[in-house]
Formats: structure tokens, sequence, C-alpha cells
């Protein structure tokens, strides 16, 4: 590793190295797609639905890793920008409450893990223990979360025009 | 030989230890690629391949079997996994072997009681007197922590994430 490397990208690269997330890319759960520090893309798989891909992108900004949480925005990896909201993936109730492309303009998800979103939401410590982000396991905490939406029964595929 | 990269989950040992195995391995080379990982297991131990009812123990010059790329290996005490689970006023109490995944139990767990698939959709499985839920791809000897061979889960709403906008 570059001895220039700044501490919090070490740190990613750690993670990208360890057997959890690369178990996690082994059985196409999801796959590190490209580092332009401090934003990370990562793709996470989704199961069959009607018009809906078969993985989607995500641009994580990892500044402070780990002791920060990263934010999360869903991505057009094709075209290098935010994902169009009618492309945002769905889903009947635990889905739709967590991509929400109206709120703050699409730049996060709606996730106790995910820093931004975690601003002013202070309540979501008692309410939602399970989903808040956590040092310890770094960026599989978050990937596995978003993985864990798709497969779900909830999730019924994008938002569509 | 061609070598397959396996994923091993060792008994009282926290996280996964990436591997390379050859095709055919023996679990004479498996003890010997874990020692070489920092991480020497007792020969008596039990090992399962990913959800495999069936161990393999004893003879250590007699290939595993059933290993393919990016499979979970299981090293453990446990031949079963009693698992717990509570749903309302109901309970029911199944042995698995240790490599089954949470999401296998959920799937048993609604079939057991009879849970419509809009109501499956909305809980998950929660550990028992924690507020952790373990994501539906882990093993459940992952869980099973301490010298107990037994998990136990609440089965319980999922909430949907609100908060003031």
């Amino acid at each position: 590793m570059n001895p220039h490397t700044p501490p919090d990208r070490q740190l990613l690269e750690i993670d990208l190295a360890a057997a959890e997330f690369r178990c996690g890319e082994i059985e196409g759960r999801w796959r590190h797609v490209a580092t332009n520090w401090p934003h990370v893309l990562f793709a996470v798989s989704a199961p069959e639905r009607p018009n809906a891909p078969g993985e989607f992108g995500f641009r994580f900004e990892c500044s402070g890793y780990r002791q920060l949480a990263p934010t999360a925005q869903p991505w057009d990896l094709q075209s290098s920008r935010p994902l169009p909201a009618p492309h945002w993936p769905t889903g009947r109730s635990i889905v739709a409450s967590v991509f929400r492309p109206k709120w703050k303009d699409g730049i996060c998800l709606y996730l106790p893990c995910d820093r931004v979103a975690m601003e002013g939401h202070e309540q979501w410590r008692d309410q939602h223990p399970a989903r808040l982000w956590q040092p310890t396991r770094g960026i599989v905490c978050y990937l596995e979360q978003i993985y864990e939406l798709f497969n779900q029964s909830d999730y019924s595929g994008i938002v569509g025009t | 030989m061609s070598k397959l990269i396996v994923f091993v989950h060792v008994y009282g040992r926290p996280g996964l230890i990436e591997a390379e195995l050859s095709n055919n391995a023996t679990l004479a080379e498996l003890q010997e690629v874990l020692r070489a990982a920092g991480a020497p297991v007792d020969p008596d131990m039990l090992v399962f391949v990913e959800a495999d009812e069936h161990h393999h123990q004893g003879d250590s010059h007699r290939p595993i079997g059933g290993l393919r790329r990016g499979c979970h290996i299981h090293i453990t005490r446990c031949r079963r996994i009693k698992t717990t689970i509570n749903f309302q006023q109901h309970s029911a109490e199944h042995e698995f072997p240790p490599g089954v995944r949470v999401r296998a139990v959920k799937e048993w767990a609604v079939h057991q009681f009879k849970m419509a698939p809009q109501d499956a959709a909305e809980h998950v499985l929660q550990l028992c007197g924690s507020t952790e839920r373990p994501a539906s791809d882990t093993p459940l000897q992952q869980l099973a922590h301490g010298q107990r061979c037994s998990v136990c889960f609440d089965l319980v709403p999922e909430k949907r994430v609100e908060g003031c906008q």
C-alpha cells in the first residue's frame, strides 16, 4: 500500500480485501466497481423483477472511514451520473421507505447507517439499532443492508415513469 | 492441480477465513491450510460443507468432496444447531445442520407458523435478548456462540424507516 495513502482510504482497502467482503463478491451479492477517492462505486445485485436491472450502482462517499459512516447515492454506472428517479428501486413498504428519490434530491439512502441520512434522526438509534453504522464491520454493514432490502419479497422493481 | 477459494468458519473464532484448497482436498490439507493461516483446529472437530446434513471427520486422507468455488466450510463441535423461533405467543423448535443459513430458517418458520407471504415479507429474525438481526446469508454456526449448539430467534415485525422530513 502506498505510504501516502490517507488512513481512511487505507482502511477501506483493507476491508475490500477482507474475507467478509470477498465472500459477498464471490457469491455475487455485490462488487467493487472503482475508487476515485473519496468516492467508491459498488454494484449490488437484485433478484429478477419485471423491467428492473439485475444490479444497482451506488456511489459511496467514504471520507473519515471507518469512524464516520459513509453516505451512498444510487448511481448510473454506465453514464457516471446520479440514477434518475424512475430507475430507483422500490417496493410496497420497507424498500420504498429507504429509497426516496425526492428526499434531499436523492443524494443518499434513508437509512440509519448513512451519514447524511442520520443527521437530525437521533431517534433512529432507539428505533432501528440493527440498521446503525458499525465501524467494526465497515462497508459490509451498509452493502449487506442494501442487499437484504432487494432480497425480500417487498422489493418490486423500479419506480418507473 | 487447480485450486478453489473457500470460506472457512471455525468454531469459537469470529469472522471468516479465506483459504485456497485443491478440488479434491482432504481433511489433512484443510487442517494444514488453517494451521498456516494461524487457525489450527482440533482434528476431532466436525467438518460440514455448506448446509450439508452429513459431516466429515476422522480419516484425514479422504477427500472432503462437494467443494466448489466460494463454498463455506464449517468446522464445529455441533452436529446440529438446536434452533428456537418465537413468534407472538407461539414457539417452534428444529435442529438444523450448522451451515444452514438464516434465510432457510426463516422460510422454515414462515411455513411452520403458516404466515401469509405479505406478513412474512414484513418480519425478520432477531436474536433473542438482543437487537441483532443477522443477514439472511449468515450460517447458524456463526450465531451459536460459546459452548452452546443452540440459537434462539424472535420473529419480529420489520419497521419502515420513518422520521421527520
